[in-house]
């Protein structure tokens, strides 16, 4: 919290933040916590100084600090985001007041840290990995800027599960992939390295797949990297339709490949 | 009360960074089933995640335009023409950037599998940047003689762990998520296992494996002003040193030049990589002082000690004078965009300045741990400097010290020694294990012992001290009294401080008592962790009396190769860390050591 070039003076903010231990609590309460904040002071700043000084039990995840590794999400006064990149002040309303809770529709472990596992099932269910074509190639693989960009909504995230827990299919539908695993599925879908698009479409086809969406957009509204999970999904959802001849320019574009990269 | 378990596994990886995913997959691949690895945060929160400006490899896809100097703007190079670089190339720089303390054989086998391991990466769905062409875009970096940090924006390291973490599951690797590991247990000589809490339990588990490997990253949290995840606490590093290990060439420690001001948040190297300017308060680029011939190019720790003094001397820039710009605006929108997006979203978040419209201000930032657990090329674990190997254990990455880095490491060196040696281990682990290696059996109760540990810390009764008070006091003391410039004076001190701190901070309870997800009490070991491994940096940098890479000793300002061309071995003892020394490797015919210049 040490002050830079904007502006150093100091407020008082009442944080609440919202407490569950499931091996004490019969249900989630709010305690609030007065603590200084200055411009700059961040979400994360203020729970780290509440931690350190008032009290050590408040529970939650974080580690980078500047919104690359996914830890922190959790749901400021009704939106889910970072908390690492928040300013306090942004979030305060009339009466100087925060409220953070845990990212919403997720069995809370404690306090503000949420049990993800259904999240990852899904990711682990669209096969994140890439499935390159047989036969080693020599070189990299010719991969064009064009075909890189298309790619950037999808490989700049970061699995911070804010979409997830927004999202109203997911709410009311656990077996929903959700947007964070049809994001990656664009990813390898749209990869001109992917051997499988066919089949990775045709899953995507299926009962709990893209046709699921209803367009609500609070992925994109949650989304703290400014990624667009809904129009990739939009994408996918073309692709299928035109799937078998997608595949087939595949297998051609992957025959340049190979012969490029030797 | 949760019971407690032993698990067993043929090999145990603590850590899933780069290193230690590297590691799992590599020795799957060779055949070896059963792989456990722990993390302490999910694998994809690991700190190599965060890297930004790419990974180092003499691919030799661009050079400068002939006739605009060695700063001139890149183009491909043309099919059939001479590459621009080598690996002969990648390798003196290596050295010179270790300021001659790196080991050279090691440094060799690094750099000529430097471009294989990108095309590994590449080959596995990694999403690089690229060149028209579409071979792998690649950019300048300081220290480097030719372009070869080999890109994905600026946000390499995040899409390498993605695509390693994802061909792990693909290759049904377990992971231990939020498991902690607290203690390693070695006896005679050879490893036996790790004590593991599973975070959201409270539960202590006793893991055996006939190899443990840690790629547990490095320990950057020491410093108030760091650019390292709240994660780096060099628990392995403290964890292998409690054990009996010894640590080497824990006294240097890289400041990267480039913090976010105040905060210490990284700034790539990339900024510079792609042209920008370090500009002081009189609006001069001070590096031509400096380094005339490199700039802001310079290697890391040449330019923080530059910007140090130019802070001392009264021309930082900010309202205190404690910065100093950082200045892109003449790179323009579209190169930002596409270079440097995320840089440009902190500054924007952290700074609230858009890096298009003007200079962001800046100051040096503990960054990079150079030293670390000994271990040889194959990830080796060795017990003193006569290479005596601790059996079973295995180490690569940030926490160990190969040393291919030497006295100061060159950007984007890390991702790839991490690849690279994570994966050599894993590989040599698994013929380990293969050659017959066996569970060997522990004694005494190391389960009861760190429950004991963690009682000790809820104990309410008497506790005086507050666990976070020690350790902010201790991230003061190292970021005043052994940062980018030391003496013995002040370093002196430092070690007292620390003593006292150590024992203060046995008299230091917790508030949180609860088993379930107790975050007070991690914080609490990994303060301890901190204040062990703390010690050994200082004690370390007090012996060297030169200045050599990201050691500078203002009372010893010159590299004395006579005394200390060697690595420090600090092994633990009842009153402190025990320093010896180990030869470094040298091929005196072709990499003698000359005088550092840039």
């Amino acid at each position: 919290m040490t002050g830079n070039r904007m502006e150093a003076s100091t407020q008082s903010a009442a944080v609440r933040i919202q407490r569950f231990d499931p091996d004490v609590d019969k249900k989630p309460y709010f305690r609030t916590y007065h603590i200084p904040v200055t411009a700059d002071t961040t979400i994360l700043d203020a729970l780290d100084a509440i931690k350190q000084h008032q009290d050590g039990s408040v529970t939650f995840r974080r580690s980078c600090r500047h919104a690359i590794c996914g830890s922190c999400a959790m749901n400021i006064n009704g939106r889910n985001t970072l908390v690492c990149n928040q300013p306090v002040r942004a979030h305060l309303d009339k009466k100087n007041q925060i409220s953070i809770r845990p990212l919403p529709y997720l069995p809370i472990i404690k306090d503000l840290v949420v049990d993800r596992s259904s999240f990852w099932e899904q990711y682990l269910k669209v096969k994140p990995w890439l499935l390159p074509p047989d036969g080693v190639p020599e070189k990299e693989y010719r991969v064009s800027p064009d075909e890189v960009a298309a790619l950037q909504n999808a490989e700049t995230c970061i699995m911070c599960g804010a979409c997830y827990s927004a999202c109203q299919v997911v709410a009311l539908n656990k077996n929903y992939l959700g947007p964070h695993a049809l994001l990656k599925a664009f990813l390898r879908v749209l990869d001109p390295r992917d051997s499988q698009p066919g089949q990775r479409l045709q899953q995507l086809d299926g009962d709990y797949g893209v046709f699921r969406c209803h367009t609500i957009f609070n992925c994109i509204d949650a989304c703290p990297k400014q990624l667009n999970p809904t129009e990739a999904i939009e994408t996918l959802r073309k692709l299928i339709q035109k799937r078998v001849t997608f595949a087939a320019a595949r297998e051609v574009r992957q025959e340049k490949l190979l012969s490029e990269s030797r | 009360m949760i019971e407690s378990r032993v698990i067993e596994h043929d090999i145990i990886v603590v850590g899933a960074g780069l290193a230690g995913t590297w590691a799992a997959l590599s020795a799957g691949q060779q055949g070896v089933a059963n792989i456990g690895v722990l993390s302490k945060i999910h694998p994809l929160r690991s700190h190599s995640g965060a890297a930004q400006g790419g990974i180092a490899a003499a691919l030799g896809n661009v050079r400068p335009v002939a006739g605009t100097g060695p700063r001139g703007p890149l183009e491909p190079v043309p099919a059939g023409d001479e590459p621009p670089d080598s690996w002969e190339l990648h390798m003196f720089d290596t050295i010179k950037g270790s300021d001659w303390l790196g080991d050279q054989a090691a440094i060799e086998l690094m750099v000529k599998e430097a471009p294989e391991m990108i095309l590994a990466y590449e080959h596995m769905g990694c999403v690089f940047s690229r060149l028209p062409d579409g071979r792998i875009a690649q950019r300048r970096f300081g220290g480097h003689s030719a372009p070869r940090a080999n890109y994905a924006a600026d946000y390499t390291g995040h899409v390498l762990l993605h695509t390693i973490h994802e061909q792990a599951l693909r290759h049904g690797v377990r992971f231990y998520s939020e498991w902690y590991c607290m203690d390693l247990i070695v006896e005679d000589n050879i490893c036996r296992g790790v004590v593991a809490l599973d975070i959201r339990t409270g539960a202590l588990h006793l893991m055996r494996a006939k190899a443990v490997f840690f790629g547990t990253g490095g320990y950057g949290r020491a410093w108030k002003i760091t650019s390292n995840a709240a994660a780096n606490t060099g628990d392995g590093v403290a964890i292998a040193y409690n054990a009996g290990v010894p640590l080497m060439d824990m006294e240097f420690v890289q400041f990267h030049p480039t913090g976010l001001y105040g905060k210490g948040i990284l700034m790539s190297e990339a900024c510079r990589g792609e042209g920008g300017y370090l500009v002081n308060r009189e609006g001069r680029r001070f590096m031509e002082d400096y380094a005339a011939d490199k700039m802001e190019l310079a290697p890391r720790d040449l330019v923080s000690r530059s910007e140090q003094i130019e802070i001392d001397e009264g021309r930082g820039t900010g309202a205190d004078g404690q910065g100093i710009d950082l200045d892109m605006t003449h790179l323009g929108r579209e190169k930002i965009m596409t270079r440097l997006p995320q840089v440009r979203e902190l500054a924007m978040n952290f700074a609230g300045v858009d890096i298009i419209e003007g200079p962001v201000p800046i100051q040096p930032t503990a960054h990079y741990s150079m030293g670390g657990i000994p271990a040889t090329v194959d990830g080796q674990v060795i017990a003193d400097a006569a290479g005596t190997p601790v059996v079973g254990f295995y180490a690569a990455g940030e926490c160990a010290c190969v040393s291919v880095h030497g006295a100061n490491r060159l950007g984007t060196n890390s991702l790839l020694g991490a690849s690279l040696f994570g994966r050599r281990a894993g590989t040599a682990m698994a013929a380990f294990v293969q050659d017959g290696a066996g569970l060997h059996p522990v004694s005494g109760d190391p389960v009861a012992r760190n429950q004991a540990r963690i009682a000790g810390f809820m104990d309410g009764g008497g506790k005086k001290e507050s666990v976070g008070q020690v350790g902010a006091e201790l991230k003061e003391t190292m970021t005043r009294q052994c940062g980018v410039f030391r003496n013995a004076e002040e370093m002196g001190k430092a070690l007292e401080k620390i003593k006292r701190l150590q024992q203060r901070f046995g008299q230091a309870g917790i508030m949180d008592k609860s088993r379930r997800f107790n975050t007070d009490l991690l914080g609490a070991i990994e303060t301890e962790h901190l204040l062990t491994f703390s010690e050994v940096i200082v004690a370390s940098g007090l012996a060297r009396t030169e200045s050599r890479g990201a050691h500078y000793r203002v009372d010893f300002p010159k590299r004395d190769d006579q005394e200390w061309l060697k690595h420090t071995m600090a092994h633990k003892a009842s009153d402190g860390p025990i320093l010896s020394y180990k030869p470094v490797h040298i091929f005196t015919d072709r990499y003698p050591p000359q005088e550092r210049k840039y």
